[in-house]
């Protein structure tokens, strides 16, 4: 931003950047919103709405989203989709910066093969894949088993490592250098000096590891069957047609952890390098 | 070097020597342990046996499953035998889960989901003499579960429910002077409710009145379910051979294209909503607030319509007697909703069974057939049918119970009622029906120059083509 | 080797050709090279290599290496007990597919093919482990030797594992990792690409034998006359769809996050809440969301009847391109929370003294954007980019729950929205195609594997890594 002296140049900049900023959250919202107001219908279907409002409101599909659970049983469903969702995202973000890390501060014979490897991996259409995942889950007897979900989230992730690296190919190497000249090995220059560096990166991928077990649908249905380890997806799409106002409020709260995931790690989002003491 | 080299191929020469060697020797010995099983329903009961039911969402929600573990449990008690829910999604798939032992023992689902198992022996064929509900439950129901395999003809289901489609309309909302305008036949019966012509006639008038706010008739066009039964009605078929020969293909048969005008014709008496499936589950509220005046849908969810209605402030008296369930209307013969001179015939419409099945993979086959002979026992179905609202297959319930039960067992006994067909490649027919359906309920809504389905011809060439997907669907890359 | 070969990439492309050239006049030097040590071991080593070589770890054991000559005999023994065990007949039934029909009805438990391809492809790894850790082991007894002849102390069993913390720390990191991709992502892989030479699919399922059919299937993909025009005009639309999709989140998600790190924007969390909101909901809920929104009878179209319009078709069997743009938009709508989220954690990162720099020389917002904002952020997230490419590339979900069911004149069995994974979905799936299905997407495989890895290897990131290091 240069810094103008004419200011009412830059009360107008001010003003579109919060014209577009408005713009663009009401975007995001409007559908949100739309949901929320759904989850808040006292009739279950969405088309008893008057425009764009629910014909009357009340809180009984929350009331009964956490009570009336002996078909649908939303407060269980949470508590393993949460369980799951740690779980990989703990593992997945270890499994994934340690990869990142490698790849892109050493230097070995197939590291490049490896590179083009992975790229090429993510091409192959996953749905095709997912009948010889289920085959072999039911070899390793990982059917209807929240460890056997965990074990391919966490599993699964490396495979994006791409993203991490590109941000530690950011980050000087005159840092570790610096590092290894006062006698540390490659192991203790990650812990103490590269990682909390890339606390950003952590949290980024802390949650889109997080997210990915959190909202996804397809290898629950596949992998657990029995009603009582559902996830929160699968859960959700099970229900019937009728329930719209029930799926509605689930979808809601769905949302609640991972914003409170945000609110509690978002100041280390924003606060890499340029907050730091370290420039090259 | 060379010992080197020696000691190297001797270590290869070994682990390839043992893998050769175990696996002809395990090949073998599997060859030879294979031999001719025996029928397992022996009569005998199997104690200790701990059952997996699977049974519909309706079931689980209305406490009728509970009921019937319940009474199940206590009478089979001395036996040592428990049935207890499966707990697994009421979809599930057999063929995917039963095979690894991750499905249920009994399962009840609709006939084409449960006869899609029999190519794969998932299930097992009943033995006839055990089955306690055979006299009682009509020819036509036990079709939906007969199948021949390796030259004999096999029952593989026991039909509980059949599933029909109903008019509902709301008789508060019948013109004041019905009687005298809308009763030709003076039956005492609305016209508008016994023949389409006269139902698109109102539905017309309706629409028209209300300034495109409130309909006679309404809904979706977009499931085959449905609407295909407009094309039975005119001599329109799914498969060939009673349903049973997937190389025959029949939905542009006979005069079926005059099936495809009445959906035109009534999709124009409605709004955009019969294009997509915006009705379907709209259709509750909009009856109960008398946006529309009559619906098509199955009998089991009668108490949705209750709900709706009685949300909207109606006593239960009132709904009991204004909100009415009837036989689908009759169709003209003229396939021409507008002219009704060459008299009318039966409309035919798809419909289902559902029914209980034994999994192959069970451990106790036998006391699976008795909980599926239990649970199809006068009894249960007539409390399934009290609780749940069903139409039961077993002929002495239904006409104890009477009314809508006996019309819908009385319609699938006369052919009004075309069952799913309960062959594999059922699964393919859909898209291609739910892309045409969708395609000519647009039609009235095209600008005039776009019309794509305003000629006979069209309607007959596009379900031509509808007959070419499906078999495109089932056959061009088979090997 | 590839050291060289990395150097040769900085100074700049020259030509892919003369580069497949000089990778294969290479060749024969570097297979030289490879069985140089070979031939060495092979001549030169003593009766306790052989010894190595006759059975894992026993040189190890003479030569008193205690701990790495344990570990050694216990892999080999472990191999030989599983080979013993099932490995062998995998082995087998990996060609067999299996012989014995199984009959649930009489009890007759048979041969499962897939499950003996899968557990087949598994005894097929687990040899090639095997095969790397035996030379592995030859290798360790030479150099031992070697250390030996020369007096020198041989490495401690400590020191090589205080290694593994630093100078081969990529080996221990890796090791894990490369475990789970192997079973859980490139284990299916071979196995849907083997999938494609058998005749798996429509009435061929368990308990029915499966066979190879080796090239059948492609075979009967290049003589069926329907297949050429909708794989085409599915290609055409499914390149157009990855390339705005992509450019779309991307540009997006990069504009967002640079107008909520503009000094003068208070609050920055509470703005970025809602774009997270947009996050937080489980994408397939959304869609449905979305679907719902811009049916017939939903809030969009209630919204224009009201207002005395008639109700828009936006999804509907005519809807072609503006089912497409709302695809777009939908998507877009997914993805650039996360694609905003990625660019303020690398913007976060980035050097500001390049901007003081900037500034002083009087360059203007829109230039430092591209001479310096927009390198770095491509620079950093040039992969990432190109895995988004292929995750829209393949996007199965947004055409799927926003209008699915529906086959289309002129394509066979597919919609004019669907992309080549519907395509292949409709196929392998809907219609039980598994073989063709797979045969199918071995194809698109390779053409979008070829343009994506033309593009990564072109790419700064790639040949320039160090650039800001």
């Amino acid at each position: 931003m240069k810094k103008l002296k004419i200011k009412p140049q830059k009360l107008f900049n001010v003003a579109i950047t919060y014209l577009i900023i408005l713009a663009v959250c009401f975007v995001f919202l409007f559908p949100i919103l739309w949901l929320v107001l759904a989850s808040f219908s006292k009739t279950g279907s969405i088309y008893s709405f008057e425009g764009f409002f629910p014909a009357e409101l009340s809180l009984d599909s929350f009331k009964r989203l956490f009570t009336d659970t002996a078909l649908y049983n939303y407060p269980r469903w949470f508590l393993n989709t949460l369980f799951i969702a740690l779980m990989s995202s703990l593992i997945g973000t270890s499994l994934t910066i340690l990869t990142a890390y490698v790849m892109s501060r050493f230097r070995f014979k197939t590291r490049k093969a490896m590179m083009k490897m992975t790229l090429i991996l993510g091409m192959f259409p996953s749905f095709m894949t997912m009948t010889a995942v289920y085959l072999m889950m039911t070899q390793f007897n990982l059917i209807n088993q929240q460890w056997g979900l965990i074990l391919i989230y966490s599993a699964g992730a490396p495979m994006g490592y791409l993203t991490q690296k590109g941000f530690f190919d950011t980050i000087p190497s005159s840092i570790d250098e610096a590092a290894r000249i006062d006698g540390a090995s490659n192991f203790k220059i990650f812990v103490r000096i590269t990682l909390p560096l890339a606390a950003p990166m952590i949290v980024y991928t802390l949650l889109s590891s997080f997210v990915w077990p959190w909202s996804d649908f397809i290898l629950p249905q596949l992998l657990l069957k029995n009603k009582d380890l559902y996830t929160v997806a699968v859960g959700l799409m099970s229900l019937d047609d009728t329930e719209f106002s029930r799926f509605a409020a689930g979808s809601v709260f769905i949302a609640v952890p991972i914003v409170v995931f945000y609110f509690a790690l978002s100041k280390f989002l924003i606060s890499g390098l340029s907050a730091g003491a370290v420039k090259q | 070097m060379g010992k080197n080299l020696s000691a190297v191929v001797a270590h290869i020469a070994v682990i390839v020597a043992i893998i050769i060697t175990l696996s002809f020797a395990g090949a073998f010995a599997e060859g030879a342990s294979a031999g001719q099983g025996s029928d397992r329903f022996t009569g005998e009961l199997e104690e200790g046996a701990v059952l997996r039911i699977l049974e519909n969402d309706t079931a689980i929600k209305q406490g009728y499953l509970e009921e019937l573990l319940d009474a199940f449990n206590a009478e089979y008690a001395e036996y040592g035998i428990t049935a207890v829910d499966a707990n697994m999604d009421q979809y599930t798939d057999l063929e995917n889960d039963g095979p690894y032992g991750y499905g249920p023992d009994v399962l009840y689902q609709a006939n084409d989901r449960i006869m899609r198992y029999v190519d794969g022996r998932h299930i097992m064929p009943l033995p006839v003499d055990s089955i306690d509900c055979l006299d009682v439950v009509g020819d036509q129901a036990w079709m939906a579960y007969s199948a021949t395999t390796d030259g004999q003809a096999n029952i593989f289901g026991v039909p509980v429910n059949i599933q029909g489609p109903l008019l509902y309309y709301r008789k508060d909302l019948l013109p004041e002077n019905w009687e005298e305008e809308w009763d030709d036949d003076k039956n005492g019966v609305p016209d508008m409710v016994e023949y389409w012509t006269d139902l698109y006639r109102f539905s017309k008038q309706r629409k028209e009145e209300s300034g495109g706010k409130q309909f006679g008739y309404m809904r979706s066009f977009l499931e085959p379910y449905f609407s295909v039964g407009y094309l039975y009605s005119y001599g329109g078929y799914t498969f060939g051979n009673n349903n049973t020969d997937p190389s025959d293909i029949g939905h542009s048969a006979g005069n079926a294209e005059l099936g495809g005008r009445v959906i035109r014709q009534l999709a124009s008496v409605m709004d955009e909503r019969c294009i997509d499936d915006s009705v379907t589950t709209g259709a509750y509220s909009a009856l109960a607030s008398g946006e529309f005046f009559a619906t098509i849908t199955t009998p089991d969810v009668y108490t949705m319509f209750v709900d709706e209605m009685k949300a909207d402030g109606y006593s239960d008296e009132y709904i009991a007697e204004n909100l009415v369930t009837a036989d689908i209307p009759k169709l003209p013969v003229s396939g021409d909703l507008e002219d009704e001179s060459q008299g009318f015939i039966e409309s035919k419409m798809m419909g289902g069974v559902n029914g209980y099945a034994i999994s192959s993979y069970t451990d106790y086959p036998n006391a699976a057939l008795a909980f599926v002979n239990f649970a199809t026992s006068y009894e249960m179905v007539s409390r399934r049918n009290e609780l749940l609202g069903i139409v039961p297959a077993r002929s002495d319930v239904a006409s104890d119970v009477g009314g809508l039960s006996e019309v819908i067992n009385a319609n699938l006994e006369e052919g009004n009622i075309v069952v799913m067909p309960s062959i594999k490649e059922n699964a393919q027919i859909w898209t291609p029906l739910q892309t045409f359906f969708q395609d000519i309920a647009k039609d009235p809504y095209r600008s005039a120059g776009e019309y794509k389905y305003d000629t006979l011809e069209k309607i007959k060439a596009a379900l031509v083509n509808v007959d070419q997907q499906i078999y495109d669907a089932i056959f061009t890359l088979r090997g | 080797m590839q050291e060289a070969q990395t150097t040769k990439e900085r100074k700049g492309f020259s030509g892919l050709g003369r580069r497949i050239a000089a990778y294969f006049k290479a060749l024969p030097g570097r297979i030289r090279e490879k069985f140089a040590l070979a031939r060495e071991i092979l001549s030169q080593g003593n009766g306790k290599v052989r010894a190595s070589m006759l059975f894992m770890g026993a040189g190890q054991l003479l030569y008193r290496q205690w701990a790495k000559g344990i570990l050694y005999v216990l892999v080999e023994i472990a191999f030989l007990m599983y080979f013993i065990l099932r490995g062998a007949s995998d082995l087998l039934g990996f060609f067999t597919l299996g012989t014995v029909e199984s009959n649930a009805w009489y009890g007759i438990e048979g041969d499962n093919s897939v499950i003996m391809m899968l557990m087949g492809i598994l005894a097929w790894i687990a040899l090639l482990f095997y095969a790397v850790l035996y030379i592995a082991n030859i290798k360790d007894c030479y150099a031992i030797q070697c250390a030996a002849d020369t007096l020198k102390a041989p490495k401690s069993f400590k020191k090589e594992l205080s290694e593994l913390l630093d100078k081969k720390f990529y080996k221990t990191a890796l090791a894990l990792p490369i475990v789970g991709v192997s079973v859980f992502s490139i284990l299916p892989i071979i196995f849907m690409i083997l999938i494609a030479f058998t005749n798996y699919g429509g009435d061929i399922v368990p308990p029915a034998l499966v066979d190879w059919v080796w090239f059948d299937n492609f075979g009967r993909i290049l003589t069926l006359g329907q297949f050429a025009p909708t794989f085409f005009k599915i290609f055409g639309w499914n390149i157009i769809w990855a390339v705005l999709s992509t450019a779309l989140n991307y540009f997006a998600g990069l504009g967002l996050a640079l107008l909520l790190n503009k000094k003068c924007v208070k609050g920055k969390t509470f703005w970025r809440l809602f774009p997270i909101l947009a996050y937080a909901v489980p994408g397939f809920i959304t869609l449905i969301a979305f679907k719902y929104m811009f049916s017939y009878g939903g809030p969009i179209n209630q919204m224009i009847v009201d207002a005395g319009g008639t109700a828009i078709g936006f999804l509907d069997i005519d809807a072609k391109w503006t089912a497409r743009i709302i695809g777009l938009f939908a998507n877009a709508w997914l993805n650039i929370p996360s694609s905003m989220l990625l660019a303020t954690g690398i913007l976060s990162n980035m050097n500001t003294d390049l901007y003081e720099a900037a500034r002083v020389d009087g360059a203007s917002a829109w230039k430092q954007f591209v001479k310096i904002t927009l390198p770095y952020v491509l620079f950093a997230t040039m992969p990432v980019l190109i895995s988004q490419f292929i995750a829209n590339f393949n996007n199965f979900g947004i055409f799927y729950f926003l209008r699915g069911g529906l086959y289309m004149e002129g394509y066979f069995l597919a919609s004019d929205t669907d992309l080549l994974i519907n395509w292949l979905y409709n196929m392998s799936i809907d219609n039980n195609y598994y073989s063709i299905g797979a045969a199918i997407s071995i194809i698109i495989f390779i053409v979008t594997s070829v343009i994506s890895l033309a593009v990564y290897v072109l790419s700064p990131s790639y040949k320039q890594e160090e650039t800001y290091q």
